[in-house]
């Protein structure tokens, strides 16, 4: 008897840091739907398995959390927040990041050069934004480059998006000589461009339903988009040009401030787990962004699926986050003043 | 108002809510005077730069815009509200008055985005109205409806139609019906008696309808950006593409104080323009 009940004062005490560990809460700040949902599909369950506490999801569009965390500034909403690699810089600049101790996320040791964005946020996924068309209403015509979307036959058909013009003022420098730190020399260029676009999508629903339903047969479309399409039947093609595709990185960090540092790092760890890479990328058709996961070879060979080092120095285009975060409203002013009216 | 606390009482929320609308707009204000610091979300210092930028001929056509658009959808409403109000008060047969209001209400019950969605699918090249006309070879290339002032226009008149038809129907359900009949028996045919008798003394109703149209119309955001594609722009727009959409804040917000000071404008140019209209409404 005094044997079992020194047993179960022991299971008492080991029981006992456990339960802490259950009433914990992590809160993460992500984008709605089906994001939120993979992201608790895949990285809550596993992290929920592996440390006992529990996720709160707050969810909303890019510019209303970042306006959120601004305002709750150094008393955070969040302990993670999920945004674009750009948008991150916004965050960092204004102090809302922790700088990030990799040491504490033992599988960033396979994190992608590309993915480290900045010493307060890493990368997560990864795709490209690049050209998208329907062979089926572009008969005959074939886009190698992005030149091709220059070519007479696409006038009146193009939709890119009208919340990031970054991709075609790149692409326009590109082709002219310049860059993105350069980019007035694409000005011209772009200009020419003008007579091609027939709307400019406002979320990635619209962009889907106006390729579907024909309205704008070429995009420069979100590769992650355009391989959903193909799975619900559209007969869209995806192609990586041979200058590149624009790569985008959505990134995690922890908020300045919080009060779950351990939970939130071991939440990194397991957004970098090879194993979870790999669902994240069969999910959403991206790029993982640590070397060691092993994606089903049927996504992996998809385009803007970047597997290989090969493939990340070679077909992607990687305009400078920083630089981007700090010209977006100059190239986005640029563009509606120049393109859009 | 002294010697009725409970009325006082019951004023104080309503003043919190005032007191908050005044400090946002404060907060607009304040902002649109400020300067953009790149790749930050805190503002500069103090400048009229923001102002100064709005002058470009872009801007001008854009409010222009706005304002045309608001027009036209609030005379379409108006034009398409006025016999569904007038039936809806006049059907004798009470089925025919439920069915008439349950169609002209039901679009207030879908958010302004699915409705526009489905808009997109009834305008698109091979939507519904496309393809009833090619099919009955009316046309040998789909229109274009979509990225256009007709769709958004005929989108916008969706929206408003309730607001329209059940204000008109309050002022249209007000009106004495001895009049018209008194008009008839001094000779009047229908017609003419509903020009010279209902239609007069709707006018308060008419007024009512075509400033709430026009209002709610001018700061429209979600049916522009949809159907308009980026080639038709209101001013919410606007404000959406050159601010949020690129943190430029003080820019966003110098555009809204610039559109609320148009919305002002329009509504007391409305106001003057209704006042010889005000005199044959009844006394």
């Amino acid at each position: 008897m005094k044997r079992f009940c020194m047993a179960l004062g022991a299971l008492g005490l080991l029981l006992v840091p456990m339960q802490a560990t259950a009433q914990d809460k992590l809160v993460v700040s992500v984008w709605g739907g089906s994001w939120r949902d993979m992201v608790a599909n895949i990285i809550g369950k596993k992290f929920t398995a592996e440390t006992g506490a529990t996720v709160e999801y707050i969810t909303g569009g890019t510019i209303d959390r970042l306006n959120k965390e601004k305002l709750a500034k150094g008393n955070p909403e969040s302990d993670i927040t999920f945004t674009t690699s750009h948008v991150g810089w916004l965050y960092a600049n204004d102090g809302l990041y922790e700088q990030l101790d990799l040491s504490k996320v033992p599988n960033a040791r396979n994190l992608v050069e590309q993915a480290k964005i900045s010493p307060y946020h890493i990368g997560t996924w990864a795709y490209v934004y690049t050209i998208g068309y329907r062979p089926d209403l572009m008969k005959g015509v074939a886009f190698d480059s992005w030149a091709d979307l220059w070519r007479p036959e696409v006038k009146g058909k193009l939709a890119a998006p009208d919340f990031d013009p970054s991709h075609l003022i790149v692409v326009s420098a590109i082709l002219s000589g310049g860059d993105a730190a350069h980019w007035e020399k694409g000005q011209a260029k772009l200009k020419e461009l003008k007579p091609s676009f027939k709307a400019f999508y406002t979320n990635d629903a619209n962009s889907q339903q106006l390729i579907a339903n024909g309205e704008t047969p070429v995009q420069v479309i979100l590769s992650m988009n355009a391989h959903y399409m193909a799975g619900e039947g559209v007969p869209i093609k995806l192609v990586i040009p041979k200058e590149g595709a624009v790569l985008g990185i959505d990134t995690i960090a922890i908020m300045k401030g919080s009060k779950k540092q351990d939970l939130a790092y071991k939440f990194i760890n397991v957004a970098l787990d090879p194993q979870v890479q790999a669902e994240v990328a069969n999910f959403k058709k991206g790029s993982p962004v640590v070397s060691n996961a092993k994606l089903d070879p049927a996504v992996a060979k998809l385009p803007g699926v970047f597997t290989t080092p090969e493939q990340w120095s070679k077909q992607a285009i990687i305009i400078d986050h920083k630089l981007r975060a700090e010209k977006t409203a100059e190239w986005r002013k640029w563009f509606a003043e120049n393109i859009m009216n | 108002m002294a010697n009725r606390p409970l009325l006082r009482l019951l004023v104080i929320p309503a003043a919190l809510c005032a007191l908050g609308f005044l400090a946002a707009l404060a907060a607009v204000m304040q902002y649109s005077l400020r300067a953009y610091v790149p790749g930050s979300l805190e503002a500069g210092g103090f400048t009229l730069a923001n102002f100064a930028a709005l002058m470009k001929p872009l801007y001008a056509r854009v409010f222009f815009d706005t304002v045309w658009i608001s027009f036209l959808t609030a005379a379409f409403t108006l034009v398409l509200g006025y016999p569904l109000a007038y039936a809806l008060v006049h059907a004798g047969n009470i089925a025919l008055k439920s069915a008439i209001l349950v169609i002209t209400v039901s679009p207030l019950f879908l958010g302004e985005v699915v409705r526009t969605y489905s808009w997109i699918i009834v305008l698109g090249n091979s939507g519904f109205v496309n393809s009833m006309l090619l099919k009955a070879g009316l046309i040998e290339q789909p229109l274009q409806l979509m990225f256009t002032q007709f769709g958004v226009v005929t989108a916008l008149v969706h929206v408003t139609l309730p607001l329209m038809v059940i204000m008109l129907a309050a002022a249209l359900a007000h009106i004495d019906r001895d009049y018209e009949r008194a008009a008839a028996s001094l000779g009047a045919g229908p017609v003419r008696a509903f020009l010279t008798v209902t239609l007069p003394l709707s006018t308060p109703g008419i007024i009512a309808g075509v400033t709430t149209a026009f209002a709610w119309t001018f700061s429209a955001f979600a049916t522009p950006q949809l159907i308009g594609g980026g080639r038709v722009n209101m001013i919410s727009n606007l404000v959406y593409q050159l601010g949020f959409a690129s943190f430029n804040f003080p820019f966003a917000a110098s555009l809204s104080v610039a559109g609320l000071l148009l919305a002002f404008l329009m509504l007391a140019l409305l106001r003057v323009a209704a006042r010889p209209l005000e005199r044959l409404g009844p006394h």
